[in-house]
Formats: C-alpha cells, sequence, structure tokens
C-alpha cells in the first residue's frame, strides 16, 4: 500500500511552485523526497554528495553564503535554494551555515527535470526566478486576493469584459489607415478629404514627421468663425505639437491623456515616433461602453458642486470593484489621478461661472501622488497654483478665493486635505514662477532634513489646468535647480538613512510601534522609497515627467542607473503597488492601517517577493549613496 | 542453532555494534494497535521509512494496513485509519515478510520501542517470520536519559513523540498516522544522535547504551 504522505503533500501545498503542479504530479514528487536532518556536523557533505538538486527547507534556520563568505540569504522553512546550478549546470559555488538544526527536502535533478518538462508553470516560476530579481508569476494574485475574486464572482464575471477592455492597448484599436495631409494643403483640402473619408480629425504630417493635427471644431472655430479664407494652408489654423500616444499604450492611457488635455483626438504614434492614425473619443467609448469613462463623463456633466460631490462618492465603491477586476494594480492609481484631475477641472469650471474667467494665467498644480498618478483611496491632497507675474491685490484674491473652492471641494468629494498643508488654498503654495524657484532654492540650497522630506512632492508635479507654456517654464526651472548636486547629495543621505524593515539575516523587521509593532509599513519603507530612488536619478538626468514607472522608461539608457537595476526597481514598484491595492482592499471599511500589514499574513510566495523587494530597494540605496551621496 | 554459530552470530554482531553509527541503516518504524495490551489486542497498521544518516529516502518507506476486521476500542477512526483503509488490508505476511527483510542487519529505531516489539514479535510469530533487527533503539528512552544528565525534572506529558520534537526544534506534524509517525520518529533520532555524536562517527554501542 501507498505510504501516506499527506504531511508533506499539505507543505508542498504551501510551498510555490508545488502548489502549481497536480494533485498526482504532487504526490508523485512527495514519495521521490529525500530528507536531511541538517545539523554544523554535516551540512558541509550536502553539496558534495547531493547535489545538484532543489532543496526545500522544512525547518531549522541556513544562511547561504557566497564563497568570499557574504550573506547571500537566510533560509528559513518553505525557502529554496540549489535551483541556479541546476539551470545553469555549474557547480555550486555558495557556502551553507547552519544557524539553527533541521530538516532540508532535496529534490533530485532527474525529478526536478521531469517536473520542468512536464509542468508549465513549474518550470516558468524558475525561469523567472533565474532571471529576475524578484520572484514572479505572471498575472500572479495572492490566495486571499484570488479567494476573494472568487466570492465576488457573479458581479466580478460580468464586468470582467470592462476591466479587461480598458487593458488594450491602443495599437489594436486604431484599425484604419491614419488619414493625413502635409501642412501646405489648403483648408478647403482638408475639409473635403475629411468629408470624403467621413472623419472628424486629420493627421497633419511633413516630411514623415507629425507636426499638428485639424479637428472639425478647428475648422468652426478657427475658420469659418474667424471668416478665415478657406484656401490658406492648413497649418495656420492646425493644433501644433499636439499631445501624442504610442501604439504600445493602454486605452486607459489615452483615456487619461484625453481627460488631462480635455480633448478629444489623440495621435498615435509608433517606436519611431511615426504617425499610424488617429485615435478619438468615441473609438474609446465604442470598446469601453462601461464605468472608468461613464464615471468621469458623469463627473464632467455635474452642475452644481452638490452634483458633483455626490456623483464623486461613488467612486471608493466603484474603484472598489475595478480593482478586483483589472490585471494591474498601477491602472487603479492612474485611474484615481485621473478622477482626481476631473475633479479638480470641475471645480475649477464652477469657481469660474460664479466668478469670471481667470483674470491671468496660472497653472494648477497636482504634487505627489496625485503627481505622479500612483493615488490610492488613502491619498490626501498636495496642489498648488503657479500664477502669472505682476498680480494685483483683486486678481490675487481671485486665485486665493479658486484655492480655497477647489481644496474645500475635493475634501467633500472624498479626497482628504493635505495635513501638511501643500494646497493651493494655503498662501504659501500660491506663488508666481519666481515665487516657486526661490521657494525651491531655499530647499536645495540650505536644506533642513524636514524641508527635503516635504520638497521632494514638489518635483513630482503635474499641470491639471492651466496655460502650457507657464508650466513648461516652470517645470524646467525646477529640473535645473534639481541638478544641484549638493541638493541631490543630501537627498541621497537622507535617503540611505532610511532603513528597509529587513533585519539581520533578511528577517522581516517591523517598522511600526505599540500594539502594530509586527506590521510593515509598505508605502513608507517600500513605495515611497523606490519612488524617491528614481526621483533621485531622474532629477539627476533633468527629467520633468513624474510618473515613477515612466521615469524609469526614461532613463533605461542612463549610464548611472545599470539596466538590471531599472528593472528591477520597476518590478519592485509594481509589486507594492499591487501588495498595497490588495492590503486596501482587505482592510478596507475597516480602522485597519491602510499602508501597514503583517508578512505573517501573506502567502509564503508573496513573503518571498516582498523579501526580494526590500532587498532591491537596499542594494538601490547603496548605489544612490555611492553615487550621489559624497557629493556636497 | 549450533553453540559455533551462536558465536559466530555474537561476534559478529559485536563488530557490528563497534561501527560508527552513521554507517548503519536504520528502521524508524511505528505501529498501530487496537489496544495497549500485547496479548490481547491487535496490530493495525505498520509504517516505516529507512534512515541512512544523515538522509531519510521517501522512496524507501512503506504502509501496510494488516487488518480487514479489526476490534477497535478507540473510535474508529483511530490514528486516522478509517474503514476503507481496512478494506484495502493487505495480508499480514506480505507486510512482516518485507518488514523481517529491511530489518535484516538494521537498527529497529521507535519511539517507546518496547511496546512497538512486543506487538511486532507476537504478531511474526503469529505468521512464522523471524525478525531480526541488529538492535533496538528508543528515542523515549534517549530522551528520558538526555533529560536526566541534564538534571532536568521530567514533567508529566514531556516525553511524547511531539514534546521530545519540539525540543529539538522539529515541526509539530498534524497527521498521526503509521507512516508519519515513522518519519517523525525518524527525525527525532537523527536529531538526537548527531547532537549526541557531533562530529565524530561514534561506535554504534556507544548510542545504545
Amino acid at each position: 500500500m501507498q505510504p501516506d504522505f499527506s504531511e508533506l503533500n499539505r507543505f508542498l501545498l504551501d510551498c510555490p511552485p508545488f502548489d502549481l503542479l497536480s494533485d498526482d504530479k504532487r504526490q508523485w514528487v512527495a514519495a521521490q523526497v529525500k530528507a536531511v536532518y541538517l545539523n554544523e556536523h554535516n551540512v558541509d557533505e550536502l553539496f558534495k554528495n547531493y547535489s545538484p538538486a532543489l532543496y526545500i527547507v522544512r525547518s531549522g534556520a541556513f544562511d547561504l553564503l557566497a564563497p568570499d563568505g557574504d550573506l547571500i540569504e537566510r533560509l528559513e522553512s518553505h525557502d529554496l535554494f540549489g535551483f541556479p546550478s541546476l539551470l545553469s549546470g555549474r557547480d555550486v559555488v555558495n557556502k551553507l551555515s547552519v544557524v539553527e538544526d533541521g530538516i532540508v527536502y532535496i529534490i533530485s535533478a532527474e525529478v526536478f527535470d521531469h517536473l520542468r518538462q512536464h509542468a508549465r508553470p513549474f518550470e516558468r516560476y524558475f525561469i523567472h526566478a533565474h532571471e529576475q530579481r524578484l520572484l514572479s508569476r505572471p498575472g500572479q494574485t495572492s490566495p486571499n486576493f484570488a479567494a476573494k475574486k472568487a466570492g465576488a464572482a457573479p458581479a466580478g464575471v460580468e464586468g470582467l469584459g470592462d476591466g479587461a477592455s480598458l487593458q488594450r492597448l491602443v495599437g489594436e484599436v486604431v484599425a484604419r489607415q491614419a488619414v493625413w495631409l502635409s501642412s501646405t494643403a489648403t483648408i478647403q483640402q482638408a475639409a473635403q478629404r475629411m468629408r470624403d473619408e467621413k472623419i472628424s480629425s486629420l493627421l497633419v504630417v511633413d516630411d514623415g514627421r507629425l507636426v499638428g493635427i485639424l479637428t472639425d471644431r478647428d475648422l468652426r472655430n478657427r475658420v469659418v468663425a474667424q471668416g478665415l479664407d478657406p484656401s490658406l494652408h492648413v497649418n495656420a489654423v492646425m493644433t501644433q505639437a499636439p499631445a501624442t500616444i504610442a501604439a504600445k499604450q493602454s486605452l486607459l492611457d489615452a483615456l487619461t491623456l484625453m481627460t488631462q488635455h480635455n480633448i478629444h483626438h489623440i495621435p498615435v504614434v509608433d517606436e519611431n515616433d511615426q504617425p499610424v492614425g488617429m485615435l478619438t473619443l468615441s473609438d474609446l467609448i465604442r470598446q469601453q461602453k462601461s464605468e472608468p469613462v461613464m464615471l468621469i463623463s458623469a463627473l464632467n456633466r455635474a452642475k452644481t458642486r452638490d452634483e458633483l460631490v455626490h456623483e464623486a462618492r461613488q467612486i471608493p465603491e466603484y474603484i472598489h470593484s475595478f480593482a478586483q477586476r483589472v490585471n494591474h494594480a498601477a491602472a487603479v492609481g492612474r485611474l484615481l489621478a485621473s478622477l482626481t484631475d476631473t475633479m479638480t477641472r470641475k471645480l475649477i469650471d464652477l469657481y469660474e461661472q460664479n466668478h469670471g474667467v481667470a483674470p491671468a494665467a496660472y497653472v494648477w498644480l497636482a504634487f505627489g501622488s496625485q503627481g505622479r498618478e500612483d493615488q490610492t483611496l488613502s491619498s490626501d491632497q498636495d496642489n498648488g497654483l503657479l500664477l502669472a507675474n505682476d498680480l494685483n491685490e483683486k486678481q490675487l484674491q481671485w486665485f486665493a478665493g479658486l484655492g480655497e473652492f477647489v481644496c474645500e471641494g475635493l475634501a467633500a468629494c472624498g479626497i482628504p486635505k493635505c495635513p501638511g498643508n501643500i494646497m493651493a488654498s494655503n498662501p504659501d503654495c500660491r506663488r508666481t514662477r519666481a515665487g516657486w524657484l526661490e521657494r525651491f532654492r531655499s530647499w536645495t540650497e540650505a536644506p533642513t532634513p524636514k524641508a527635503l522630506m516635504y520638497c521632494q512632492i514638489f518635483f513630482d508635479s503635474r499641470n491639471v489646468r492651466g496655460n502650457k507654456r507657464l508650466y513648461q517654464a516652470y517645470r524646467e526651472d525646477v529640473a535645473k535647480l534639481g541638478r544641484s548636486e549638493i541638493f541631490l547629495g543630501n537627498l541621497a543621505r537622507l535617503q540611505a538613512n532610511v532603513q528597509v524593515p529587513l533585519g539581520l539575516f533578511n528577517r522581516f523587521r517591523g517598522t511600526e510601534s505599540g500594539k502594530d509593532s509586527d506590521l510593515i509599513d509598505i508605502k513608507r519603507y517600500g513605495l515611497a522609497l523606490i519612488n524617491d530612488i528614481v526621483r533621485l536619478y531622474s532629477l539627476h538626468a533633468g527629467l520633468t515627467e513624474p510618473r515613477t514607472l515612466t521615469r524609469l522608461a526614461l532613463l533605461s539608457n542612463s549610464q548611472l542607473l545599470s539596466k538590471s537595476d531599472n528593472q528591477a526597481l520597476a518590478e519592485a514598484w509594481q509589486f507594492f503597488t499591487q501588495l498595497r491595492l490588495q492590503h486596501q482592499l482587505a482592510v478596507w471599511g475597516t480602522e485597519r492601517p491602510k499602508n501597514a500589514l503583517d508578512p505573517d499574513q501573506l502567502s509564503t510566495l508573496s513573503r518571498r517577493q516582498l523579501k526580494s523587494a526590500f532587498r532591491i530597494i537596499k542594494d538601490c540605496q547603496q548605489g544612490v549613496s555611492l553615487k550621489f551621496g559624497r557629493i556636497g | 542453532m549450533g553453540w559455533w554459530q551462536q558465536l559466530q552470530h555474537f561476534w559478529q554482531r559485536r563488530q557490528h555494534l563497534n561501527r560508527g553509527w552513521r554507517d548503519h541503516r536504520y528502521i524508524a518504524l511505528d505501529v498501530e494497535t487496537s489496544g495497549l495490551d500485547a496479548r490481547r489486542d491487535q496490530v493495525l497498521a505498520i509504517g516505516w521509512i529507512e534512515v541512512t544518516p544523515p538522509v531519510m529516502d521517501f522512496q524507501h518507506g512503506q504502509y501496510f494496513v494488516t487488518q480487514s476486521a479489526p476490534e477497535l476500542k478507540q473510535s474508529p477512526v483511530v490514528h486516522g485509519l478509517v474503514r476503507r483503509d481496512f478494506a484495502s488490508a493487505e495480508a499480514p505476511e506480505a507486510a512482516l515478510r518485507a518488514l523481517a527483510e529491511v530489518l535484516e542487519g538494521a537498527v529497529l529505531v521507535c519511539h517507546h520501542v518496547q511496546f512497538d516489539w512486543q506487538f511486532l514479535q507476537r504478531f511474526a510469530r503469529q505468521y512464522k517470520v523471524r525478525l531480526r533487527p541488529l538492535a533496538k533503539f528508543d528515542t523515549l528512552t534517549f530522551e528520558a536519559r538526555r533529560l536526566r544528565l541534564q538534571q532536568h525534572h521530567i514533567a508529566r506529558g514531556s516525553l511524547t513523540l511531539k514534546a521530545c520534537r519540539s525540543r529539538f526544534g522539529l515541526p509539530d506534524y498534524q497527521a498521526h498516522h503509521a507512516f508519519s509517525d515513522a518519519i517523525a520518529c525518524g527525525e527525532l533520532f537523527l536529531a538526537q544522535a548527531y547532537q549526541y555524536a557531533g562530529r565524530t562517527n561514534a561506535p554504534l554501542k556507544e548510542l545504545l547504551k
């Protein structure tokens, strides 16, 4: 009779990637296992007598050491080791030392190879683990998240198409060939072409390069209404240098871009910036009859502040269901940011209806998480106003009123006020370009640690509404200031002082005090640290982009940040974003901390990933202090 | 057996016992019985696993249900055995032969070896099978002696398999089943032996003292 391996089977089920095997295969593995009682007296024989093999720690604790004696990892129950040699065929060079005696299971190379050949997910797990520093599975969800999803099945399945459709790529949706004219064509030719093609907009292309777009609205507002001669060239009335979107970006990106710039047409370009087509709002709506678009347009339709607040109150519940359907947690942060943008713009419109249009050029700035587009439901407001120079008292009064009205309005819509008072309602956050620069200069030249901490969020800014040129000029000035080596050196030292919550031997260390002392704040010690590190590199490179992942993409050719670190940081950022979202969904509506979680509650896989993610931060922190910390 | 053969056997055994403990084969074993009295109660199941220090090979593990119609004094799911298991019982001779074969020249390891051995012997005699382990090692006695040497007061319940294992930091197993208990016992044995012998390959006889 077959011995009963239920104990071992249960253990393997909790030990990724063995949970991916079929029951039969797992039983089969269990019957092939060798168990070794490992202690200081026999540890040296393990690799000598039983390698190559995959080893699984069942109990005890062991340190994996590099040949030079440096600690690579402390291995505890459920940890795997030995697979790099199995995959590469190279001899084991690392050493093992015993911290606490225990049992290690050995899976022979034959069994391992058999599983790789006959169980694809099993193989993928190790290939990934080998190639990337962060162990990950495509589309992985933690068990508790998966269970949640299953529980909400009826609603979830129904809505699945909607959530997925926003993830589709722009290139898949733009089917027809780009319709274009050169900038020297006449306005009349353009109108005829649009009539023939039955389209509402045209690309204007010179020498294969996109120079502008022309829309129905332009023909109405700039030609007919102005009584312009239709035999003039198109370039007199087109919108120059329009915002574009890459074919590889998602529809959600497109949606965000449209709401950001309040436009209905976006030219689509390929990797080489060659125009390939036009994406219109109706294309999007056709793809996506559902909620994100509906929600945004509901916000836009609101006629009064009360109506807006009423609509905005639906957001948390909606986000809650949206978040369970999309694969990328980053999409949720972007959606929240674009909802906040929409609310902000609507509030500005409402203010203008009652107090007249803005008396001067200005920009409504979004800082921090809204600026970076990684907002969560618990993120608070960070915003400010950039004003034109030489405003009189009355004009300043108008903007003071605007700041007050919008910030109060956003708070009523459910976006908490900023405890640090970084809000446009604060006179200190309503400044001219020179005023802001002076403010930045004081931080960059004579920084106190607190000022440094605060000022970082100002570097993650976005123009929500207002004068583009004013913003661009401001942003470029700020970027110049940010390149100050002394400033960067100070930031680097500040960042290196924040310890990731890995204690001695890579064990988790709680970051909170009191009854929460086992918890780890993954925002402060995870996401925020990655944002800080990436910001530092992009300040140094003079980037004006606020989003962390886009910053990393732009830094891909950086001399300072290696490709592998770049990729590792992006993976870690995505992992933390996902983990935080799952956690926030789990604690939604309770009093439990929104950003702090108990690592013991995580699945084995998530726990391993969390450790790797923290280790990536730790490595990159060292890189940062080496590269920037010495200066100043 | 003539006196010459007996003498020869005695010498051989002595030589074996003088060999290092790590060079021996061990059979960690657990029997499940219908009660506590070897004269009246039956062996329901036997599980064992071979230990060649420091390895326990799950491929060399065996499990036999030996009774098809047990008289149970405890609940019917005693030791995790259910009626279905008894239905698949095999002929006791097969189990005993297999056991006799692996025990030849090996050390029998049990937690409270007296108990298991009494049952095994009676059971084997019933089917005219001879079990001839080289020696018997009792993880329970060994632990009691170890604690006494450390001048520990031995509290009630501190010598159960589970309690002994937890002192060595070995994991707590949920299943109670002759096979998983045999594994648990084998692991405890390795922990005890390594702690006792350390780096040296002490003679087996020292371990058995």
